[in-house]
């Protein structure tokens, strides 16, 4: 579980701007979201995804925008900036190439 | 909302040491997940109570989760990076380019150091702003030494007057800052040690003006290099995320300034002198995160 926590630390920023690119969304959507595209593979501490966003504004790779509710309340929901895209694109990349090399050693030869 | 759950944000509020509009956006931002998250659960059949313990659960620790969030927050940019350490780098300049005897220059350093402090305190106290604040203290530390000096009577009643004004400013300045972050009691401190080494290798016992002006003279590149040290170290201060980082940067660089103290006055700051210099620059440098526990348990 630990080696799985691991994991998804290292690709967290990967996951949260995957996410964001679709849609503006908030906190507690995103974490259902990641929940049900993984299918419940990718659940971790929930505080920890506040930090990873409000990193990720930091550097500029998303916006975070408060909005007013019908209710009255009031959410922040984040949303892709252009230099944030172009993160993503080279992290997509980057990834894809990773998983490649790791199947032709992982898989057994002949399979 | 459940006390477990506002005790849990009260946490979170207690170890953020942010700047208070970002605080603000940090409890809105947790307290409207927590709500969202509460309700789902209750509308799965969980009870208040049950609710309120699985959503603490999946959040993880009220401790953990505001360092991190702090540690998202706190690396200042280069900008604000070398904002701080002007002050030392000027002060550093003052005296490795012979500037310190000129009143022209001495003034125009006190017009800024205070300017600056004035802007960055109304501007929301941004980190910055702490190194001016502590040389913008100096003057009132100076000005009420140099009241001793003013002519018998005189200077009861001016220390009087005085004393309990600048005393009130130093305290309401402190605990301001304390409550913010005691970090920033201990960067607005850092040059203290320094001044004080400086001020005991270079205080001639029993002699002339004269001497002392002159000793000054020997030593400012030496001084000039102990400040422009503190630049660099308030620099990284900014720079670095973690808070251990922080601290240790501080008490380093306080090590480093007074070694560099000692080894350039060839013996006029005794080992014992050296030894409580050290032990005082620890305790001026961590104590304030003594008074910012007391403050807190005492409301």
């Amino acid at each position: 579980m630990a080696k799985k926590n691991e994991l998804i630390k290292g690709s967290i920023d990967s996951l949260l701007l995957c996410v964001i690119v679709q849609q503006p969304i908030y906190g507690y959507q995103i974490i259902k979201e990641l929940e049900r595209r993984s299918q419940g593979y990718f659940k971790f501490k929930e505080g920890t995804l506040y930090p990873a966003l409000h990193r990720l504004e930091r550097a500029g790779l998303i916006r975070g925008e408060w909005q007013t509710l019908p209710n009255g309340r009031q959410r922040r929901y984040y949303h892709i900036t252009e230099k944030g895209l172009y993160t993503l694109v080279a992290k997509r990349g980057q990834w894809l190439d990773f998983l490649k090399a790791m199947n032709l050693i992982i898989q057994p030869a002949g399979e | 909302m459940l006390t477990v759950l506002s005790n849990y944000i009260d946490s979170i509020r207690d170890n953020l040491r942010l700047d208070q509009s970002s605080e603000k956006e940090v409890i809105q931002e947790l307290e409207t997940h927590i709500e969202d998250e509460v309700k789902e659960l209750r509308e799965s059949g969980l009870s208040e109570k049950e609710a309120a313990d699985t959503c603490l659960t999946l959040l993880g620790s009220a401790k953990m989760v505001a360092r991190q969030i702090y540690e998202a927050h706190s690396q200042g940019s280069w900008t604000q990076a070398l904002l701080a350490a002007t002050p030392h780098i000027l002060f550093g300049l003052l005296f490795a380019l012979n500037w310190w005897q000129g009143v022209g220059w001495l003034l125009g350093m006190l017009v800024l150091v205070l300017v600056m402090a004035v802007y960055g305190w109304w501007r929301g106290k941004p980190a910055w702003l702490f190194p001016w604040l502590g040389y913008s203290l100096l003057p009132v530390v100076v000005a009420a030494l140099l009241l001793l000096y003013l002519p018998k009577g005189w200077s009861w009643v001016a220390i009087l007057v005085y004393l309990p004004l600048a005393l009130w400013l130093l305290y309401s300045i402190t605990v301001q800052t304390i409550k913010r972050d005691w970090l920033y009691i201990s960067l607005m401190l850092l040059p203290l040690p320094t001044i004080a080494g400086w001020f005991l290798a270079i205080e001639p016992v029993n002699q002339l003006p004269e001497h002392w002006l002159q000793r000054m003279q020997d030593f400012a590149p030496w001084i000039g290099l102990t400040f422009l040290a503190l630049g660099v170290t308030v620099a990284t201060f900014i720079r670095v995320r973690r808070r251990w980082l922080r601290v240790s940067v501080l008490v380093f660089s306080g090590m480093i300034t007074l070694t560099i103290v000692a080894y350039y006055t060839d013996g006029r700051l005794s080992i014992p002198a050296f030894l409580i210099l050290m032990v005082v620059m620890l305790l001026v440098l961590l104590s304030p995160a003594l008074v910012e526990r007391t403050l807190r348990h005492s409301g």
